[in-house]
């Protein structure tokens, strides 16, 4: 009968009462698993670019300025919080946060940057290990990601420039 | 047992054209054939076999094996079984026979290998462009190796039109789409109405087409490529991520751990509540019944939460990588999605014993948007839309993937075939996947979530999964490749193969139906390409042309951006 399933019906939505979440005033706080924008540790991080390898949206960007110092740079513009980054760190130095409401009219404002001492391998220079062989790192040797116009590039170099901004010594990889 | 018999029922008919074969378990099935009689073989699986056909993909696989690769994937559905009809073709010619005329439903899935990979089609019956934009210069074709992932065409042709065919005789063409007020993707439908009845349409889409296989084939990296495949769809990502990693799974011959099985089951069917329960909302909002709309989506929001509270997110999941799932459930996490479910049932049963009686809504969608068994066939509907017209097929009691082998569960059908019996086999399927996740949550065993890879991955296998969407079968093709990265990716999502019924659902049927029998599969529609102004004191009409319509919306736009930048720098 149409007459009985119509107040069956509005029974369903009387039940229910209101639901509607008093947001942005008292935002609901979000679980302890919840996957957000991720924090970078400069005092845990080692330098190994695992994370920038494996940024499935290559918003992480590496530019060795020379052998002691590396940089690593989080865009944050494309960043889809999936977590690929926290999960591969050997050393735990990003955590997901619970920041979710990023938006902002300076995009610099979610960028990171960690400037980074890197001792030297006297065997290679730049290897890590992976933690499995999907998660090899893809682009080996010395990184030169084009960080002023926030660019990844494609094509890595196992010696460094020839005019490096320190002077520095020069090794072959592979 | 059932690969080995198809396969010799193939060579008892067709010996001579069948090169080898490969069976890689009891459930999948590769042959290659002659191309010169790969269109007989197809004819002989689809008709006289009774095979499913699934969806067609082209490979350049040139410089490996120095030519391209044609497959059209049937699924026998009774048998368990999935193959792969395979054919080299010569670099030097590339050419191959279409079937779409003895399987019309590979029409879309041969013009898009056509477009992206330039393999041409002989005996195409409708050989128009169907993925790459109008402006895209023709013999381009962006799925070959050699066209880096970032080409921009240098003689790019903004000004070129798409060329729509004629009407037929005495009817009116109607614009639907790409914009419209009910639907939520861009897909355009001219639509030929004679008075209110609608006697055909030619549907223009893939407006958002990504280019995501071709990112994965160049750029990404195998665990990479499962985050940029739930972002295929909006709603039923996680299915896309599943497939993508059983395929992989399967051509490296990798087997995930028995606790991760049960997650991705989990979770696959968490996701396929939310998306019924938005389904229903949706089309009971289609139809005018704003009630259920908002009560459906009331009843949604704790599901979102559970999975958020489980996945760390409450719609891109991030669960598979190759080998396992990312994250565990906690017992706590258990107990508290058992909750949940209980009160999803009783609220859900509280819902339909009152829409499955509502005469108000069987009037509006009893009869309308008809698929016969016949049009299930010939187009390759599949999912809720297949089982609603009494076919009872399903990816999970007939392909079990996970853990879907372990638990026990019905298969809802329906016997008319009309948008009512859909929405019938939508809201008793969310009975089905309660109970599901509530047998995995009571057979779950412990151990460990992810498999340890130790070698890489092997090069060149080939490897399919279909997974059971909440649309329908989703189903991905995988060519296992060099540098960390598959060679070939291809992905068949569930609305591919249905839309390719719609025209066919709306013949002959009322203009104001044409909503909910689009709505009914999942997919859109209003706009026209003119704009006209009338000048109030004068009354005169000035009609706009796409092209000056850009040029305004083009100076608005540099205008407003100049404007932002002054009021940055001030």
């Amino acid at each position: 009968m149409s007459l009985t399933s119509k107040f069956k019906e509005a029974m369903v939505g009387l039940k229910a009462g209101r639901v509607t979440l008093d947001y942005p005033a008292h935002p609901r706080p979000v679980p302890e698993n919840f996957r957000g924008r991720p924090i970078f540790d400069a005092q845990k991080c080692i330098g190994c670019a695992a994370c920038a390898n494996n940024c499935p949206a290559r918003e992480i960007l590496v530019l060795d300025v020379c052998q002691e110092v590396r940089i690593l740079k989080y865009l944050g513009r494309r960043c889809t919080y999936c977590g690929r980054c926290s999960d591969v760190c050997p050393e735990k130095a990003i955590t997901m946060s619970h920041e979710f409401e990023t938006a902002t009219n300076k995009i610099s404002d979610v960028h990171q940057r960690l400037d980074l001492f890197m001792s030297t391998c006297q065997r290679c220079g730049r290897c890590f290990k992976e933690t499995s062989p999907l998660e090899q790192l893809k682009l080996k040797g010395y990184r030169f990601d084009d960080l002023e116009n926030e660019r990844w590039i494609f094509r890595s170099r196992s010696f460094l420039e020839s005019e490096p901004l320190v002077d520095d010594i020069k090794i072959e990889l592979d | 047992m059932k690969a080995r018999e198809k396969l010799d029922q193939l060579k008892a008919k067709l010996g001579p054209a069948i090169r080898r074969a490969d069976i890689p378990s009891d459930h999948c099935l590769f042959v290659f054939v002659e191309a010169s009689a790969l269109k007989a073989v197809c004819e002989y699986v689809f008709r006289d076999l009774d095979a499913r056909f699934i969806t067609s993909i082209g490979a350049d696989d040139r410089s490996f094996s120095g030519s391209f690769l044609v497959a059209h994937n049937f699924a026998f559905d009774r048998d368990h079984l999935l193959c792969s009809i395979l054919t080299e073709i010569p670099a030097s010619q590339p050419c191959v026979e279409s079937i779409s005329t003895v399987v019309p439903a590979a029409n879309w899935a041969e013009r898009e290998l056509r477009d992206l990979v330039g393999i041409e089609l002989s005996g195409h019956p409708y050989p128009k462009r169907l993925v790459l934009p109008d402006g895209w210069p023709d013999g381009v074709h962006p799925l070959r190796k050699d066209i880096p992932w970032n080409f921009v065409p240098d003689d790019y042709d903004d000004e070129r039109e798409f060329k729509f065919d004629e009407p037929p005789e005495g009817c009116t063409v109607v614009p639907f789409g790409p914009f419209h007020p009910t639907l939520d993707e861009p897909a355009h439908f001219r639509l030929y109405v004679e008075g209110e009845r609608v006697r055909g349409c030619e549907y223009r889409g893939f407006m958002v087409h990504r280019g995501i296989e071709k990112l994965a084939e160049s750029v990404l990296g195998y665990n990479d490529i499962p985050i940029m495949a739930e972002r295929i769809c909006g709603i039923c990502g996680c299915v896309h991520n599943v497939t993508y990693a059983q395929a992989v799974e399967a051509a490296a011959a990798l087997q995930a751990p028995p606790r991760a099985e049960y997650l991705r089951s989990i979770l696959l069917e968490l996701e396929r509540l939310h998306s019924h329960l938005l389904w229903v909302g949706l089309a009971c909002h289609i139809v005018g019944f704003d009630t259920l709309f908002m009560q459906a989506f009331r009843i949604r929001e704790p599901v979102m939460w559970i999975a958020e509270k489980i996945t760390g997110n409450r719609k891109t999941y991030g669960l598979c990588v190759i080998g396992g799932v990312r994250r565990d459930l906690t017992p706590a996490l258990e107990d508290e999605l058992r909750q949940v479910l209980a009160r999803l049932e009783t609220e859900w049963q509280a819902v339909t014993a009152a829409v499955l009686q509502d005469r108000n809504i069987q009037k509006r969608t009893r009869g309308v948007g008809v698929a016969d068994r016949n049009l299930v066939k010939e187009a390759g509907l599949i999912g809720p839309v297949a089982r609603a017209a009494g076919v009872g097929i399903d990816c999970r009691r007939d392909h079990p993937y996970a853990a879907y082998d372990r638990v026990d569960f019905d298969v809802i059908t329906a016997p008319d075939g009309d948008v009512w019996s859909r929405l019938v086999v939508r809201a008793r399927e969310v009975f089905e996947s309660i109970k599901i996740i509530r047998q995995c949550l009571d057979k779950m065993e412990s151990g460990p979530i992810q498999l340890e890879i130790k070698d890489e991955l092997p090069v060149g296998r080939l490897g399919i999964s279909s997974v059971e969407a909440p649309r329908g079968e989703c189903h991905h093709f995988v060519i296992t490749g060099e540098n960390n990265r598959p060679r070939r990716w291809r992905v068949r999502a569930p609305t591919y193969q249905n839309l390719q019924g719609v025209p066919a659902m709306i013949k002959d049927q009322q203009l104001a139906d044409m909503t909910i029998s689009l709505g009914s599969i999942d997919p859109c529609f209003s706009c026209t390409d003119r704009l006209e102004t009338i000048d109030l004191r004068s009354g005169a009409v000035k009609v706009w042309s796409p092209e000056e319509l850009l040029k305004l919306a083009r100076a608005r736009g540099i205008a407003a951006e100049s404007s932002a930048k002054e009021s940055d720098e001030s």
